[in-house]
């Protein structure tokens, strides 16, 4: 065995004493060495694998599956500009141009690399050099990245459970606590079983998109017996569209810690770990300080909350890589294993980190659950309107007067949504169509636009509601194209493991990449495009090995169900519909 | 019902504790196609044609991954797992290079063109990018052309699972993966002994035998003979190929009782000597310090009177006998016995042993 250290390096060696007893640490370790070296070297790598006995082979192939791991050194950082749906709807090409010309104080190396959705979609263009976060808002308007954006007041008569006192400063302790907070962990305590009852009265379902009841998963977490248990927080927030954990987190970040401290104390899980994606250094920052306050209150810690039960809360950084928000992947990526998702079963609940019982939640769902112990499970369940439970966030960009993030009843129309609470288009222009879920869970077309938003209408609709977020597109916009761009950032994400999604994403990209070219008078290749889109969408949506690829048909499905003539358009070879911008994405590689 | 039976396509089938639903349907002779599979590897559930339809499942499982369970009723080969079976060889066929694939003539049918075949299916739809992933490894035995890679990963999960080798891993993501050493360098500077066990489990032509890739030129059909390797005391079973009755490879057999499919860079590898010109065709005898050919009469005739005589003055213990481990085993055998039973010496052996 080839080793090539000679030396020791102090600084690797000194990270790995520091952090290798804490939770989790692999990501921390690979982190704290790139931070201080500017990239992961060889030698600091093998050092890395020899203390978490992992092959160096395994170690390094699974450093390069992540977008913001360097293995080589880099004076300057590159330019990296959002790519995606939102983003795309203005001309990144000159934006690009104008970035790099322009003085920002950063040094840079003055090339623009185009990266994944980092959740900002309702500050478009975001621009991230370093670490440093810039907002494009307009020609020759370059400005440091605010903090999220807060939510407008609610509508009249409007109640709501995440966001009702987050404008009132609550994202300080001394706020939190002013309007109620770390209330709940003591009942969770003392009594488990209320909570349960209380969770499972309210409703609450998985706000990350899979929907499955809070309530019920506690309780199986509960009722194993193996440990130690842990409490993860998924703020991998990372499909595009969706900003709305990044508002919770900057400005609610204790409802979150205290949600997660009641899943502690329910479950008997001593450890919570937030896997927040790398792309939100601002709230990496502001995050640690709510714990550390928390901490220092005795709110967590050997003795939470007074429980006389131990809860404490780790931060652990992803490295960028969309499939890390798949609850199994992001296991594996805590675990410093290849992050591909699971096979399931079995489930988290029962073999989660480490193989160990896991409560997996998304920020949302954890941000309820304070309320919901306070004001009661039946209060939050008639939130919802008609027989819906609840309210949820949606994180609403594109061509909208108020892009932002607004909590309305489940089962509130798309129209209201949009029209009433988003302000409708700014230029008065027709709604076309929105993007679901994000992106991933397909179109509704204008004349479905009255549709509740709660998952089983949008089902029904053939698309999914998912994590929120919306995407809007105005009368002037290439469905093709927006389609094309829903599914390239798909194909970028997709893990590489099972085959469907691996070469459909891809194939399906290039299939719509030869249609809009075909309109610019390219030949169409294929003898029958929608024949193999059929065939291409049937495998990825029956075979998928994970909701990545099996989501990925509800783009193209629905693009043919709403826009049936523009496709048709589209492969006869006739541009009808108008992109706003010249824009033209590289294929899918 | 008893505890272990299922119901696959309308047949009640026992399966034993711990059994894939794909072992089950296999064991009955169901045709269930796979390509990242080798049964010596964990379940992985990549390649997804082995896709059943389950009772009470919305959506098919792949049945490699899938654990048969009491009372389970499973579906395979329906007109829909078939259509995207089909479709799935198609895409993997699509990713490619757009050429008859030389490995075929050499080496025979690969997995994934026996499932073309199987499919009738060739590489006419869902044409795009493809791998463009070779790599120039210098190492002498083992070709890696990723342009042919499927991205099983069966070569980095035998690696692991079966050597503990570790030398390969997959790196990137979707469509940009990979299979590369740590640091991508060259396997030489790896941990790889170069085994052959990644070439061997490979479904396509994207790892092979060097030296097998290069005999195609030989006329007629690849004849495989099984024997034991002769190299180590462990005794590996293998399969000699050859063409025209030349050797032209070895590989390991799955089913041999020692080495359940695996060997070592020697075993599979290092068989040159079989071939080469240098080998000794005629007995030599050293005349005046010359090294001259002699007839084989001669050659026995003199050994004979010389043994006789060093036995006659010096007695039994004066013999001893080594046997070449390049040597077949009848070879071995023979030595043996004839330093037993007509030399009187026990003092036999085999540089095998060691």
């Amino acid at each position: 065995m080839k080793t090539g250290i000679e030396v020791k390096d102090p600084v690797t060696t000194g990270i790995l004493d520091r952090l290798m007893d804490q939770p989790a640490p692999f990501l921390e370790v690979l982190h704290a060495i790139q931070d201080h070296h500017g990239y992961l070297s060889e030698p600091a790598l093998r050092l890395v694998a020899e203390r978490f006995q992992i092959p160096i082979s395994d170690l390094y192939g699974t450093v390069t599956f992540y977008h913001f791991f360097q293995l080589e050194p880099k004076p300057l950082p590159d330019i990296r500009i959002c790519e995606n749906s939102a983003c795309c709807l203005h001309d990144l090409d000159a934006i690009s141009k104008e970035v790099v010309d322009a003085d920002l104080g950063v040094a840079h190396s003055g090339q623009v690399e185009k990266i994944s959705c980092p959740g900002r979609c309702d500050m478009p263009v975001p621009i991230l050099i370093g670490e440093k976060f810039f907002h494009h808002a307009r020609a020759g308007a370059i400005d440091n990245m605010t903090a999220a954006t807060m939510p407008l007041p609610p509508q009249t008569g409007l109640e709501e459970c995440l966001f009702r006192d987050i404008r009132d400063g609550i994202g300080s302790l001394e706020g939190a606590r002013s309007h109620g907070a770390w209330q709940s962990p003591k009942l969770a305590a003392s009594d488990p079983q209320e909570v349960l009852s209380q969770l499972k009265e309210s409703g609450l379902t998985g706000r990350g998109g899979a929907g499955f009841p809070t309530g019920i998963k506690w309780d199986a977490v509960r009722n194993e017996s193996r440990g130690p248990k842990y409490i993860v927080c998924n703020a991998d927030e990372s499909e595009v569209g969706c900003f709305k954990d990044r508002l919770l987190m900057a400005h609610s970040p204790h409802a979150m810690l205290e949600g997660m401290a009641c899943a502690g104390l329910v479950t008997g899980a001593e450890i919570g770990i937030v896997y927040l994606r790398w792309e939100y250094p601002e709230i990496l920052e502001s995050l640690q300080v709510a714990i550390d306050e928390a901490t220092a209150a005795g709110l967590l810690g050997e003795d939470a909350c007074g429980t006389g039960r131990p809860f404490r809360i780790v931060i652990r950084r992803g490295a960028g890589a969309y499939i890390c928000g798949e609850e199994t992947s992001l296991l594996n990526s805590l675990e410093g294993k290849h992050p591909f998702p699971r096979e399931k079963p079995p489930f988290p609940t029962t073999h989660g980190l480490f193989d160990l019982p896991t409560v997996v939640n998304n920020v949302e769902t954890f941000c309820a659950v304070p309320a919901i112990l306070e004001k009661g499970g039946a209060w939050f369940n008639g939130l919802g309107l008609g027989d819906h439970a609840g309210t949820r966030v949606f994180s609403v960009s594109g061509d909208i007067s108020r892009p932002g993030n607004y909590e309305v009843p489940v089962g509130t129309s798309l129209r209201e949504l949009l029209e009433t609470h988003a302000g409708g288009t700014p230029d008065g222009k027709t709604i076309q169509g929105v993007t679901m879920a994000g992106i991933s869970g397909g179109f509704v077309g204008a004349a479905d636009l009255d549709v509740a938003l709660d998952p089983a209408s949008l089902t029904d609709l053939g698309a999914m509601l998912g994590a929120g977020g919306i995407i809007v597109h105005d009368e002037t916009r290439c469905m093709i194209q927006a389609a094309r761009e829903s599914m390239h950032f798909l194909a970028q994400e997709s893990c590489g493991k099972c085959f469907p999604c691996r070469i459909g994403t891809v194939r399906v990209t290039e299939l719509l990449d030869e249609l809009i070219e075909h309109s610019s008078g390219n030949p169409v290749i294929r003898a029958n495009p929608l024949e193999e889109l059929a065939d291409l969408e049937e495998v990825l949506e029956e075979t998928s090995a994970c909701g990545l690829g099996m989501a990925a048909p509800f783009i193209t499905r629905t693009l043919k169900k709403y826009w049936p003539d523009v496709v048709q358009n589209y492969i006869d070879g006739q541009k009808t519909s108008n992109p706003a911008n010249p824009r033209k994405g590289d294929s899918g590689e | 019902m008893s505890d272990s039976v299922m119901n696959l396509d309308g047949q009640e089938v026992s399966f034993e504790k711990g059994e894939t639903v794909l072992e089950v349907a296999r064991r009955q002779g169901t045709f269930v196609p796979t390509l990242c599979w080798d049964e010596r590897l964990d379940p992985y559930g990549s390649c997804r044609l082995c896709v059943v339809e389950v009772e009470g499942r919305r959506m098919p499982a792949s049945s490699c991954t899938l654990h048969a369970e009491k009372g389970m009723v499973v579906r395979t080969g329906s007109e829909k797992l078939r259509r995207m079976q089909s479709t799935l060889v198609e895409m993997v066929l699509s990713e490619n290079p757009d050429d008859e694939c030389p490995r075929c003539r050499d080496l025979g049918s690969c997995e994934l063109h026996d499932l073309a075949t199987e499919f009738k299916v060739g590489r006419n739809r869902f044409l795009g990018a493809t791998s463009n992933a070779s790599k120039d490894d210098s190492n002498p035995f083992l070709l890696r052309d990723y342009d042919r890679c499927i991205s099983c990963y069966r070569c980095v999960r035998i690696c692991d699972e079966v050597e503990a080798d570790h030398a390969i891993t997959m790196t990137g993501r979707g469509w940009n993966k990979g299979i590369a050493t740590a640091f991508d360098g060259l396997l030489m500077g790896s941990e790889c002994t170069l085994c052959g066990q990644c070439i061997y489990t490979c479904p396509t032509g994207a790892l092979a035998d060097k030296k097998m890739v290069h005999q195609g030129s030989i006329p007629g059909e690849v004849e495989v003979t099984r024997s034991v390797c002769p190299y180590c005391g462990t005794g590996c079973s293998i399969n000699l190929h050859s063409r025209d009755g030349k050797m032209i490879g070895v590989t390991p057999v799955l089913d041999g009782p020692v080495n359940e499919g695996a060997l070592c860079v020697k075993g599979q590898f290092g068989f040159d000597f079989v071939n080469s010109e240098d080998r000794l065709t005629m007995p030599l005898i050293r005349k005046e310090g010359e090294l001259t050919s002699v007839s084989w009469d001669e050659a026995l005739d003199y050994t004979s009177a010389r043994f006789k005589s060093i036995r006659a003055d010096h007695g039994p213990k004066a013999f001893y006998a080594i046997a070449s481990g390049r040597a077949p085993g009848e070879g071995a055998y023979m030595l043996q016995k004839f330093t037993r039973a007509v030399m009187n010496s026990n003092q036999v052996d085999n540089c095998s042993r060691g």
